[in-house]
């Protein structure tokens, strides 16, 4: 039901359907009203590093655990319009499992209990991403093994539970580098077989490389750029490829990484057909920009610089910076902006704030919230999920 | 009697043009005439291979760039009556690094292979393209960004612009100064006219584009990052007045429905549609 209620909005729409990543309490709330506000479905894309279960000890995000993530947005989407999914699921995908460098069973055993509390929670979509390996590189076969375990497990306890639930497969990293055909038709194949064999769903999504790829606050990838990068198809030509990969076996294309680009670039999303497409830490980033300027434009120069203290001592923005960067200390911290905002600090630091500012009239939280659904709206207009009939 | 005609493009970089002249003579020598273009290089610049000078005002101080350059080239060849004597032109800007053995035996032997390609690019180790070139060695594309095409004679006169054979208009549009998609025009007056674009692995080539980085002061032209946003930015504008094309995708969807057309026609070739 869920596949074809998604397939047929996006036939209908003729739109591409837009993933948001939880980056915060103010960003759940920004899809929740914007997903009620025009009647039009979102997909909140959890990582295991942002929302886990309790066992995980949670994740960055509001401190919650699925549990509480899933009963927050299912009690305020009041139309039903949001999709609860799970980004990356898989082994080592939580920072504890790469700590405590548990051995592949234990990984496997782990990601397994976060999947079940996912289902548990109402979880609708699931990802399965075996693709990390803290101990080697394993080739695409075993990468294969690992998400036939995971799926039939998945779906094994979906069915038990009465849950409906529909999976998005893919095993890639942030890497940038395109998929090639061959690939894309073998990894196809051999998942579909396995569906087809133990009569299990088939997948809805796969997550297809596209040329899209963030890193600080920019989108570096072949997809908005006119130049060829090293080693990658140009876009032109893996696009429109995938696509038509992805419609031959009934499979919605799923592009990761689209923080950043152009609106332009957006608004061939639809036209090219790509059924759907991730962003995440730009929501964050916004955020983070509008608190910034919130405080320092209203004489609270000094929390902002707490706020940038902070963030900056997470070291957060590491995994985002360019070899070659010039960042400044400044742009370092707004790439780790949101890592922080439970930070108990932050907490204590935004609530005095946020006191001033109602003095002034300035409603701190509702505030944020509303450029964040700007930035969110940014994607739901060039997706043509609204303003078109 | 030779059947290609090389044409390269020089601008200021004399050792460099010179050291591409003596590759392709010394591999390449029985297959090819090579002919140089001062694309109005200074004059302590000028190879010592010229065969003919852009020393008007405005070549001299903004250079010819490649669609106004092979166009100059390519209607030289026309007005000297010797277009008619080549099978096929090698278009090269003079950063164009080839491998230590012929290239051009072995492109003209694709394109005998391939009667109906008329646009042929050598392809770098450095292209994704290559993934796509493992079973077939050449397969046909919509979209080739390079600066090395081999053209087929045939090809070039169904879309030459007889009446105006200068440096701006013979075959590409020199309108289009920095050249942002005029590959791509190029293709789809290809596939348009029934003529495919294909990519080869046959040969391989690559841009050595550390010149154009390192040595802009040099060459007399933009610093790199300079180049680039005028490419784009005079390049959107030339589309929008050209074609009311407003974005790349446009002009990629142009040229992929005249591609997709192509093998409508002739299934036969469909083995190398991508």
């Amino acid at each position: 039901m869920m596949h074809q209620r998604l397939s047929s909005i996006l036939s209908k729409k003729r739109c591409t359907l837009l993933g948001v990543g939880p980056m915060s309490i103010n960003c759940v709330d920004a899809a929740i009203e914007l997903a009620n506000e025009h009647e039009v479905p979102l997909i909140l894309i959890a990582s295991r590093r942002q929302i886990d279960s309790e066992k995980f000890g949670g994740g960055y995000v509001n401190n919650w655990t699925t549990e509480e993530f899933a009963n927050y947005v299912i009690d305020n989407d009041k139309k039903g319009k949001i999709l609860l999914a799970r980004d990356h699921g898989g082994p080592w995908q939580n920072t504890k499992e790469v700590a405590e460098k548990l051995s592949l069973r234990r990984a496997m055993e782990s990601a397994k209990s976060s999947y079940l509390a996912d289902l548990e929670a109402g979880f609708q979509v699931l990802h399965i991403d075996p693709s990390v390996d803290i101990f080697g590189t394993p080739d695409v076969d075993e990468v294969l093994d690992r998400v036939f375990e995971l799926y039939e497990y998945c779906w094994d306890h979906a069915q038990r539970l009465g849950q409906e639930v529909i999976f998005e497969i893919g095993t890639e990293e942030q890497s940038g580098t395109t998929n090639t055909q061959e690939e894309l038709d073998y990894t196809l194949n051999s998942i579909l077989k396995f569906c087809k064999k133990n009569n299990i769903v088939q997948p809805s999504f796969v997550v297809i490389q596209t040329g899209t790829r963030v890193m600080e606050t920019r989108n570096v990838g072949s997809f908005d750029t006119p130049v060829r990068v090293a080693n990658e198809l140009p876009a032109e030509i893996q696009v429109p490829q995938m696509v038509e990969i992805c419609n031959r076996y009934g499979i919605m294309m799923k592009e990761h990484n689209t923080d950043y680009l152009s609106d332009e670039a957006l608004q061939w999303h639809p036209r090219l057909g790509i059924h759907a497409a991730n962003v995440a830490p730009e929501f964050g980033v916004a955020e983070t920009i509008a608190l910034l300027s919130v405080l320092e434009s209203n004489g609270l120069s000094k929390h902002a610089d707490q706020f940038l203290q902070l963030s900056y001592d997470s070291n957060k923005w590491n995994k985002w910076m360019l070899n070659n960067t010039t960042a400044s200390n400044r742009d370092r911290s707004i790439i780790a902006g949101h890592y922080i905002f439970s930070h108990p600090d932050c907490l204590s630091l935004k609530k005095d704030a946020a006191s001033q500012l109602a003095k002034l009239g300035i409603n701190l939280e509702q505030h944020l919230k509303q450029q964040v659904k700007k930035s969110i709206l940014r994607y739901m207009s060039n997706f043509r999920l609204v303003g078109s009939k | 009697m030779k059947r290609v005609a090389t044409i390269i493009l020089n601008r200021n970089l004399p050792e460099i043009t010179d050291r591409l002249h003596d590759h392709l003579k010394k591999y390449d020598g029985d297959e090819t005439d090579i002919f140089v273009i001062e694309a109005g290089s200074e004059s302590g610049n000028i190879s010592q291979y010229t065969t003919w000078f852009a020393d008007w005002t405005e070549a001299k101080a903004n250079g010819l760039r490649y669609s106004r350059g092979m166009n100059y080239g390519l209607s030289q060849l026309w007005k000297e009556g010797r277009f008619e004597q080549y099978d096929a032109f090698f278009l090269l800007t003079n950063d164009t690094e080839l491998q230590e053995q012929p290239s051009l035996a072995p492109l003209m032997s694709v394109m005998d292979q391939h009667p109906r390609v008329g646009i042929l690019s050598p392809c770098s180790p450095r292209w994704g393209e290559k993934l796509l070139l493992n079973k077939e060695s050449t397969k046909y594309f919509w979209f080739i960004h390079n600066n090395a095409y081999l053209l087929r004679r045939q090809f070039v006169e169904s879309i030459l612009n007889t009446d105006q054979p200068d440096f701006m208009n013979f075959v590409f549009d020199g309108s289009n100064f920095r050249g942002y998609l005029s590959e791509s025009e190029l293709i789809a007056k290809g596939y348009a006219n029934d003529w495919a674009a294909a990519i080869t692995s046959e040969v391989w080539a690559t841009e050595n584009e550390s010149h154009l980085i390192n040595q802009a002061d040099l060459i007399k032209t933009e610093k790199y990052e300079e180049n680039l946003s005028l490419y784009i930015e005079e390049g959107q504008s030339w589309l929008r007045k050209k074609y009311g094309f407003n974005s790349r995708w446009s002009m990629q969807q142009y040229v992929k429905s005249f591609y997709d057309k192509f093998f409508e026609f002739h299934p036969e070739f469909i083995n190398f549609k991508v």
